[in-house]
């Protein structure tokens, strides 16, 4: 067999609903995020040890914790930024977990998703962590700043906002930082539940554009954080998959897409993929290679895509606007891996082909994906 | 209660296509996808040897069928080889000395904190305004532009005798144009001429500042972004976009010098690429002063200087890939290639030539003539004008005129044997003069392929060279 093919290397079941799963640069460790019974947040660190798994570390904490991520801290101190169900964001050196290097109440809801950029990458402006809420805002933070975010981008307050909070809020569930190529540019997408997508432009401050899907969005990611915007994944509820080819935005049109309808259908008779739709939880950009991507779904599958970009990636109309071309998406690989969504993914940084998933199977599990070099 | 369509009635199928002897004729990728679902459906029977067939049909026609995405339980990594999972168990070890050092860098007071990019003020988007809104509000339709004159009553017969509607018909025409070019002035991006000056002192600010913050940096880190930036160079080439490749590499190459082996290598293929062969030479050459035993880079730096034109130097080379590898099969076409061009190399120790002309043979049939008179004239032709080069000393009896002059004999020898194919056609008399030239343009671009066409042209004339050695 000459296609790659995803791999169950290890795994290990808990005693907590898992939230996120995250990988500590540069090591063999990674983070396991959830949330107790007694809705307490919990915290393991987990290292691979050859062919086992051992538990290094166990952190536990009042609020359950929902996301975490890597992206704005140095190399030297890898400090994970979490958010909590309370609409905390805080800041923990792993080395000394109970004093938060940073803590701030954040949203006044449970923060969803969140995403950082600016701790790796040298010269490219200041290390920012932007989280997004079910209380319908998006916030950029950067720990330097104190108790308020750099950029608040929180829909209008609304007629009866003091009491019922949620009234006609959206809610936010999926945010991802791009576009960060020099010290200046800077760009934030973010998805709501309606199945607005919207592009903020961190720079002139602006909404730059934004689309609606049929469905709400679950997931997104650019394909690279720290390049000129090339591609943006958006995954949505009932088995949407879109991948937008950023480079070129028409001024009515916007950006083109190529978009897979069935991404999230599950398992039919035999193995041919054509039961009912399901939602697609999230995709992850492989950091070796920007054109593949894993996509999480609802039945508890992985599917492995690649995009193929198209002979020419714009045309120029008649009145010489440029229109961007969307590739093509195929699709490489498929796997079943529980019975319960798998809903966060992430591949190792440093590793090609190793990674960490869990799913709502009160299980974590490191996968290996074989021959990803050839593709 | 009314029944549910099956398949066949949905895609309006006639039944006799569900038959072997359709499917195997059948051309149609569409068709055939419908006619496998209908098959798998079941709904009208189970054919299993029909349903394989078509299958494999579909596949033939279109192997990239949505109907062949197939999911399977993931499977446990005992199915791996111990092989293939080992690196993955070296890896830990590897991975634990860095995260350690890591570890250690972490109680460094000197931390990068210190040159991090400055905050940004604290500002607000407005997720609901849209993007489109402030900024270009809708205007209403241009109004047509006021004219001077009233507009002429029905009544007023001495008006419209004075009328001139071609005139009107110009000047509408003009005012269109005139409208079409402020709009297409106006949709121009303004140019920002950048002058190479400031540009090449950001770049050099750039590095500057890179190298300062470098100089912070342990080796461990360095590693680390050095190869981010090598793998980012390596996506800017699988997409094509060579420029942007060599910047990524450039950048490796800056913030790891002494494990930029790999980077140097990778961008020779992106000079490559871009036809810049000097560059792509000199890379090769640094990365085999790293690695000598690098065989892509002995490979690379082969074929760049013979395309380069440096065909002599390019044969010791491939030569040399051949050392490492003999089985070398780009390195073995190579060579055979270049011997073509160059026939068989005289030794070192060989002094001088001394090429004779042969009087030319009563022309025969061109075709068959030509394909005869190649190989040994290939040889020799190109000899003569590369050896010169290659050995400076002079060759006395060497008579250049000798050369050019077959040139310009076949011109007639060439249209009077197409003539004498036979005049259906009066292509060929206009064809013979382009392939006359042809040989003479490429010639002094000395591109490759057009050397191995020169010496047909030359054999019409049956002009024999002959080396001896003296």
């Amino acid at each position: 067999m000459d296609k790659p093919q995803l791999i169950e290397h290890l795994n290990a079941s808990v005693n907590y609903t898992v939230y996120d799963t995250k990988w500590i640069p540069l090591s063999a460790k990674f983070v396991v995020l959830g949330s107790k019974a007694n809705s307490h947040g919990i915290m393991d660190i987990y290292e691979l040890n050859e062919d086992q798994l051992v538990k290094v570390k166990t952190v536990e904490k009042k609020v359950a914790f929902k996301c975490g991520t890597f992206g704005a801290s140095s190399l030297r101190n890898r400090h994970i930024a979490i958010g909590d169900f309370e609409g905390r964001l805080q800041v923990l050196d792993m080395e000394r977990p109970d004093l938060p290097v940073y803590n701030v109440k954040a949203h006044t809801a449970i923060i969803n998703t969140i995403d950082a950029i600016g701790g790796n990458q040298l010269d490219c402006g200041a290390p920012e962590i932007v989280t997004g809420s079910r209380d319908g805002a998006v916030k950029v933070w950067d720990i330097r700043q104190g108790q308020s975010p750099v950029v608040d981008i929180s829909p209008p307050p609304q007629m009866g906002d003091g009491i019922n909070q949620s009234s006609g809020r959206r809610d936010c569930w999926a945010v991802a930082f791009g576009n960060t190529f020099n010290s200046e540019e800077r760009m934030v997408a973010a998805g709501y539940d309606n199945g607005d997508l919207k592009l903020f432009d961190l720079r002139t401050l602006s909404v730059r554009w934004e689309a609606s899907m049929k469905n709400g969005i679950c997931g997104l990611e650019f394909d690279r954080r720290d390049i000129p915007m090339n591609k943006l994944a958006v995954t949505t509820l009932e088995g949407g998959l879109l991948v937008y080819d950023m480079r070129h935005q028409h001024p009515t049109k916007g950006f083109s897409y190529v978009e897979e309808r069935n991404a999230g259908r599950s398992v039919g008779t035999n193995g041919v993929i054509s039961g009912p739709k399901a939602t697609v939880w999230v995709a992850r950009h492989l950091p070796q290679n920007r054109d593949v991507f894993l996509t999480g779904g609802g039945t508890g599958s992985i599917r492995l895509w690649q995009y193929e970009y198209p002979d020419k990636r714009v045309v120029v109309d008649a009145d010489g606007t440029k229109t961007g071309v969307a590739g093509t998406l195929h699709m490489i690989s498929a796997a079943t891996l529980s019975s319960q969504p798998v809903h966060c993914f992430d591949w190792h940084p440093d590793k090609l082909g190793l990674a960490v998933c869990g799913a709502f199977d009160q299980s974590v599990r490191v996968l290996i994906s074989t021959k990803l070099n050839v593709l | 209660m009314e029944k549910r369509k099956t398949l066949l009635e949905k895609y309006n199928m006639p039944l006799s296509h569900l038959d072997f002897s359709y499917v195997e004729t059948c051309k149609n990728a569409r068709e055939m996808e419908k006619i496998v679902q209908i098959l798998r459906s079941g709904e009208e029977g189970y054919f299993p040897d029909l349903q394989r067939c078509s299958e494999e049909k579909l596949k033939e026609l279109k192997p990239n069928s949505k109907l062949f995405r197939y999911e399977e339980p993931i499977q446990n990594s005992d199915i791996l080889d111990k092989q293939e999972l080992k690196p993955i168990l070296d890896w830990t070890h590897d991975i634990k000395s860095k995260d350690n050092a890591l570890n250690e860098l972490k109680n460094d007071v000197e931390c990068l904190g210190l040159d991090l990019a400055p905050m940004r003020k604290p500002a607000k988007i407005d997720a609901d305004l849209s993007s489109t809104k402030p900024s270009k509000p809708v205007k209403a339709p241009p109004e047509p532009p006021k004219t001077t004159e009233k507009r002429i009553r029905s009544t007023d017969y001495n008006k419209w005798d004075k009328y001139d509607p071609d005139e009107e018909i110009l000047r509408m025409e003009l005012a269109e144009e005139r409208t079409k070019e402020q709009e297409e002035q106006k949709n121009r991006p303004d140019p920002t001429p950048i002058s190479e000056e400031v540009l090449k002192s950001e770049r050099n600010e750039l590095q500057e500042r890179l190298q300062e913050q470098l100089k912070k940096l342990s080796q461990v880190e360095r590693e680390q972004f050095a190869e981010k930036r090598r793998l980012r160079g390596n996506e800017y080439f699988k997409s094509k976009e060579y420029e942007s490749a060599i910047e990524e590499y450039n950048c490796a190459i800056i913030y790891d010098p002494e494990n930029a082996a790999r980077a140097y290598n990778n961008r020779a293929v992106s000079h490559m690429k871009v036809k810049n062969y000097l560059a792509a030479i000199s890379d090769c050459k640094a990365c085999l002063e790293m690695e000598p035993d690098n065989l892509k880079a002995r490979l690379r730096l082969a074929d760049a200087s013979y395309a380069q034109g440096c065909r002599r130097e390019s044969l010791h080379l491939y030569q040399r890939v051949l050392d490492l590898q003999p089985d070398n099969a780009a390195a073995l076409n190579a060579l055979e290639l270049l011997k073509n061009q160059l026939g068989e190399l005289a030794p070192s120790h060989a002094t001088r030539l001394m090429i004779e002309e042969l009087k030319p043979d009563a022309p025969a049939k061109p075709k068959d003539n030509s394909k005869k008179m190649t190989a040994p004239v290939a040889k020799t032709v190109p000899v003569a004008k590369t050896v010169p080069v290659a050995k400076p000393p002079p060759l006395k009896e060497y008579d250049l005129a000798e050369l050019v002059k077959p040139n310009r004999v076949v011109k007639s020898k060439l249209i009077t044997a197409a003539e004498a194919l036979g005049n259906k056609f009066n292509a060929p008399t206009a064809s013979a003069p382009k392939t006359q030239t042809q040989p003479l343009i490429s010639e002094a671009s000395s591109s490759l392929p057009a050397m191995l066409r020169m010496p047909q042209t030359n054999t019409k004339r049956n002009n024999k060279l002959l080396i001896e050695e003296i």
